[in-house]
């Protein structure tokens, strides 16, 4: 990992930046504080700290992936090159270590967290499983190609688990004919990149990536480090494709109120089909957003996307900000600079559902993870989670995972999100 | 200021004590602990605390809410450590306080003082951390096999002493509960409801001794209190004193009672019953003096729930099991308790009273982990004073008199039907002691030496 190449969020703590999986990697998200905007407003600095933030909760999604991957909750090979263990980025006294020598290889989460991420992992996997089996190369249409977008996807990993076809749910996909997108943050795209690269194992699924031009702009960037590029791309088996774009999502919202529909360009984002069918992902993401821009880059792609090919979205967020345990977490989370605007909107897994209905979706269904965990696991597989850690305390899981839901929606007959 | 206060006022500030003087302090306290039986019996006052879980400052507001040890006489339900960031300090400060003032410290072993569980949800991290080896986690461990399993109170009162808030005293005719704030002020207080009928376990002769034998109740106090004035507004119907002045001023009268606990005894213990324990006898049986069983009723008493289920249940922790009203009533009839404390189970509002209040879970660290947004709660038993507590008798008179009335529904909690009973009719299922609950929230962030970082609790993200 070369630090300068980290726009400045990293690169400020540079120094501590080394090899791709060692304990000490870079610290996005944890500097929020430090960042230098010579120009900007203090509104604007303000807005470009909760980025940081925002940033720095992908580490944390990539530290507790990690976790549950290490004490055999998911299988995903792929985990190990994004996480960044040390330091957190949201360090409390569990995880400081005195001494200052490198930490354990790995954070271990509490169990109710390894579980929360299985839960979610699954849930969304099983949504994704669904709409490749219904979009596979049986599926004349389109010649076997469809299209995942994935909004803040930050390192996740789903993409590469897809098209090396491993672990399951995607065992029994086809790894042919699926465009993906990704798209984060330059920084992040720009980490990702790097990680790629650097990872020869990845040969096997990914050709070599390609980089647009670096010497274009980027938002992201302080004046003096080296631009992340606009987006990158590698080639995966069977035609398939994985983008990377370093976009902030509000570029999306913002071209969509203001072209108002009419031109529909896809500059954006490069290499997007239109006449493919389409699935959305945001794995808590939009939710970083005001709700009219959330509703905004969804409309984005709803005008874009053909009705024809069919569209679908699946939200991962917080809901019930309004109880005792709702109060406490928006609070905490304030603590670490993270707001959620969308929270204030879309309380209930009902306002989920209007949400997406009045986002032009036909059907829309939502499930607390803790239903997830009930209804989607089957019995042997729950008791050989179970086994991993015990989980004892299931009133504390229940508040939990009753405060995070997985909300979908779908339009269009190619392919139907019914309940896995 | 001898060693053991030293190391007091050291916990006291949140900052560990060396490792010898763990070691030290461990095994005072486990030749203290050997002497304990596995059932502890305590007597009344007493204030009952549920899980800390290393919540370290909201101990501290415990104690501020509570009173400070040895003023207060406290009984912990156990779960001491794992979870929060503080558990060593928390856990330690308990037992200096234990080997101190034996006798007004009462610890209880949890199903977190364990060294499988400690291993899994952060105790053994913590020692490992700050101590930088894993001695202090093994000395920690090897006093937890050498908790008692569970406490009986004795002596508890069926009315309230005063609530230490000098205003609203006159009011405390025959309260049966009484929920303060952290600052003392009462915030909801419920009449004692007659017993009523329709509970068919408990048409039944009285059943043998009670597991408690000959208690201190059984002379002077309780021989002697009564409570008819006190009682005469009382019969649940309304809440409305009949008598205004302050307790112990106004009634009089003969009990009557029946010989033994004037309110009956409470059994204490983390998680609840286990379907390998019909008498409390049964408890001072096991060998408890070895890491928690993965079943079998030791592990039972720590790991169980009560549930509204019919019987017994599989409990989905995976361990202990979940049973129903019907089973802790038979229970607490043929023990002569009652009531069970437990707690083990978080619950938003700090304490939970079910099954016609035959068991409660009293839950001790608010804002659990940081995260969970709850209140905690201690509940303290008042001393049957005897002659000083004049209406400690008074439910007897009122089953006496209206033995057959139904408790109507009002709305307090945990009233409809329960028990029956005449008094002298059995000596099962008596009316609980006097209870009162003080809630409390989490200790504020910013003061009393908070270290500057806030505990950051985990979320999805």
């Amino acid at each position: 990992m070369s630090a300068p190449s980290i726009p400045n969020l990293l690169s400020l703590r540079g120094a501590s930046s080394r090899g791709r999986g060692e304990a000490r990697g870079g610290r996005a998200g944890s500097s929020s504080s430090s960042i230098a905007s010579p120009t900007g407003t203090v509104g604007q600095r303000r807005q470009q700290q909760h980025d940081a933030v925002i940033q720095g909760t992908d580490n944390d999604a990539a530290v507790s992936r990690m976790s549950a991957v290490e004490l055999g909750y998911l299988d995903d090979p792929f985990a190990a090159l994004f996480a960044q263990p040390q330091p957190h980025p949201h360090p409390h006294p569990q995880q400081q270590h005195p001494a200052a020598g490198p930490g354990p290889a790995a954070v271990r989460r509490l169990p109710i967290i390894n579980r929360g991420t299985y839960a979610r992992t699954t849930a969304i996997d099983r949504l994704v499983a669904q709409f490749l089996a219904d979009t596979g190369p049986a599926d004349g249409s389109s010649g076997g190609f469809r299209q995942i977008v994935s909004l803040g996807a930050g390192t996740d990993t789903r993409s590469l688990r897809l098209f090396s076809s491993s672990p399951p749910p995607f065992s029994s996909t086809s790894s042919s004919g699926i465009i993906y997108h990704e798209i984060d943050f330059p920084a992040i795209c720009a980490r990702k990149l790097r990680a790629v690269r650097a990872a020869p194992q990845l040969r096997a699924i990914l050709s070599e990536p390609e980089t647009s031009s670096p010497s274009s702009t980027s938002q992201q960037e302080g004046q003096n480090a080296t631009p992340a590029p606009e987006w990158w791309t590698s080639r995966g088996p069977g035609g398939s494709e994985l983008w990377c774009h370093g976009l902030d999502l509000r570029a999306l919202a913002l071209a969509h109120h203001q072209e108002n529909d009419i031109s529909c360009s896809t500059s954006l984002i490069r290499g997007l089909r239109t006449d493919l069918p389409t699935l959305l992902l945001s794995e808590c993401c939009l939710c970083y957003l005001s709700a009219a821009d959330a509703g905004a880059v969804v409309g984005w792609f709803g005008a874009r996307i053909s009705p024809a090919a069919g569209l679908g979205l699946v939200l991962y967020e917080a809901v019930h900000p309004d109880d005792a345990f709702g109060r406490m977490m928006v609070s905490n989370l304030a603590a670490r600079g993270l707001r959620m605007p969308t929270l204030d909107v879309f309380r209930t897994g009902a306002d989920q559902e209007r949400r997406l209905r009045a986002a032009g979706f036909d059907e829309a269904r939502q499930l607390t993870v803790d239903s997830v965990w009930e209804r989607w696991v089957a019995p042997a597989e729950k008791e050989r989670v179970d086994g991993l850690e015990g989980l004892d305390e299931l009133e504390e899981w229940n508040l939990l995972a009753g405060h995070y839901i997985v909300a979908w929606g779908w339009r269009g007959s190619r392919f139907r999100l019914v309940e896995p | 200021m001898s060693d053991l206060d030293r190391a007091i006022a050291q916990l006291r500030a949140c900052r560990p004590i060396p490792e010898a003087e763990v070691r030290e302090l461990c095994h005072k306290a486990r030749e203290l602990l050997i002497e304990e039986g596995n059932v502890v019996t305590v007597t009344a006052p007493v204030t009952i605390c549920g899980d800390i879980h290393g919540q370290f400052h909201d101990l501290m507001e415990l104690f501020r809410v509570g009173g400070d040890v040895p003023d207060t006489n406290y009984l912990f339900m156990g779960d001491f450590v794992d979870r929060g960031f503080y558990s060593l300090e928390s856990f330690l400060l308990l037992l200096c306080l234990k080997v101190r003032y034996p006798d007004r410290m009462t610890l209880i072993r949890g199903n977190h003082e364990s060294r499988q569980i400690t291993t899994v949800y952060g105790f053994y991290d913590e020692c490992l951390r700050k101590y930088g080896s894993a001695n202090v986690w093994r000395y920690c461990c090897d006093v937890f096999d050498y908790l008692a399993l569970g406490a009986i109170v004795l002596g508890a009162s069926n009315t309230l002493s005063p609530s230490g808030d000098g205003e609203a005293q006159g009011s405390e005719e025959d309260i049966e509960i009484e929920v303060c704030n952290a600052d003392g002020q009462i915030m909801s207080q419920f009449p004692r409801q007659p017993r009523g009928a329709g509970n068919s376990i408990n048409r039944q002769p009285p059943r043998g001794r009670s597991p408690n034998g000959p208690t201190s109740n059984g002379v002077g106090p309780s021989g002697t209190a009564g409570g008819g004035a006190a009682t005469g507004g009382a019969g649940g119907a309304v809440g409305l004193p009949t008598n205004t002045g302050p307790p112990g001023s106004g009634a009089s009268g003969s009990s009557g009672g029946s010989i033994g606990n004037p309110a009956g005894a409470v059994l204490c213990v983390h998680g609840g019953l286990s379907p390998l324990i019909d008498m409390v006898d049964k408890i001072r049986l096991l060998d408890r003096k070895q890491e928690v069983p993965h079943e079998g009723a030791m592990c039972d008493l720590l790991w169980s729930d009560p549930d509204e289920i019919d019987g017994w249940g599989l409990s989905p922790r995976g361990a202990g099991f979940l049973f129903g009203a019907d089973i802790v009533k038979v229970f607490n009839y043929k023990n002569d308790l009652s009531l069970i404390a437990r707690a083990h189970q978080l619950v938003m509002e700090g304490f939970k009273e079910m099954f016609d209040t035959s068991i409660v879970t009293v839950w001790s660290a608010p804002n659990y982990c940081y995260r969970c947004g709850n209140v905690a709660a201690l509940l303290e038993l008042s001393e049957d004073e005897g002659g000083l507590g004049i209406f400690a008798r008074s439910n007897g008179d009122v089953n006496r008199s209206d033995g057959g009335l139904i408790g109507g529904g009002s709305g307090v909690p945990g009233s409809g039907p329960r028990g029956v009973l005449m008094e002298n009719d059995l000596a099962s299922l008596k009316p609980g002691p006097a209870r009162r609950y003080r809630v409390f929230q989490a200790a504020p962030q910013d003061s009393r030496g908070m270290p500057a970082k806030k505990p950051v609790a985990d979320y999805f993200l």
